[in-house]
């Protein structure tokens, strides 16, 4: 995770339980609309609950983490919610300094993710 | 950090671009050269990309409006011992004191506000010049 210049991919699986979105790469300025739009996209599909995995994730800014609060936004207007797994340090130091660990649950495994209570 | 650690009086070298996010990856990218060449670690690099894209999407969107007339000026200075990165738009600037705390209660379910809060987090020193369209920005290496 440093200054990592991957470009943003976001992979969606559809699960019985709801999405698992899996990131991998760059999250930056120029690429969190393709985060918004996944997220947004499974929003709008009425999908109940939608994990997102930052295990592969190297880098993300302000942006990105937007994108991720407005995914938050979309799917609670819905009745869904969205859960994170995996933050590798930076990303779990970054979610701590900007509070936003109040509005996810943030998980070790997708699994943990999947079972936990909402 | 003494006082004349803060990059102002720095001599740096510049990049000129457009006001488009996609335009910030040259300079980005030669920074970063820069900082590796340098031998800063990986944590050093992170918060130097990070400080960096803030300070340019910051430019691009609130300072020049996405008006792609307008440009960005990236002013960098990049040492064994510390890096210095300057962004200045041609914006009319803003008031630090009107920024609302993002990590306040209210205002955490907000998308955006949150590139002041981590360019300050991750870098030794920021400070903006009194019309508010210039950033400096420095990082010590440990």
């Amino acid at each position: 995770m440093m200054g990592s210049d991957r470009p943003l991919e976001v992979q969606v699986k559809r699960q019985p339980a709801g999405a698992v979105v899996s990131l991998r790469g760059s999250a930056s300025a120029e690429s969190a609309e393709q985060l918004r739009a996944a997220l947004d996209g499974l929003a709008e599909q009425g999908c109940r609950q939608v994990v997102l995995d930052l295990t592969e994730l190297e880098f993300i800014g302000s942006a990105g983490l937007g994108a991720i609060v407005a995914g938050h936004l979309r799917l609670r207007c819905r009745g869904g919610v969205l859960k994170l797994v995996g933050p590798s340090q930076p990303v779990r130091r970054m979610l701590e300094l900007t509070r936003l660990t109040k509005l996810f649950g943030v998980y070790g495994s997708v699994a943990e993710a999947i079972s936990a209570e909402e | 950090m003494s006082p004349s650690d803060d990059g102002q009086c720095e001599s740096l070298t510049e990049i000129i671009i457009p006001s488009d996010l996609s335009a910030a990856k040259q300079p980005e990218q030669r920074i970063l050269q820069e900082v590796r060449r340098c031998g800063y670690g990986p944590q050093e690099a992170f918060a130097i990309k990070l400080a960096l894209e803030e300070a340019i999407t910051n430019a691009i969107r609130h300072g020049n409006g996405n008006d792609p007339s307008k440009r960005i000026i990236i002013g960098f200075s990049v040492s064994p011992q510390r890096a210095v990165i300057r962004v200045a738009d041609e914006g009319e600037g803003f008031c630090l004191e009107d920024v609302p705390d993002p990590t306040a209660d209210e205002n955490l379910e907000r998308p955006t506000g949150r590139g002041i809060l981590l360019m300050r987090a991750y870098m030794n020193r920021v400070c903006y010049n009194r019309k508010g369209n210039e950033v400096t920005m420095v990082k010590l290496k440990p």
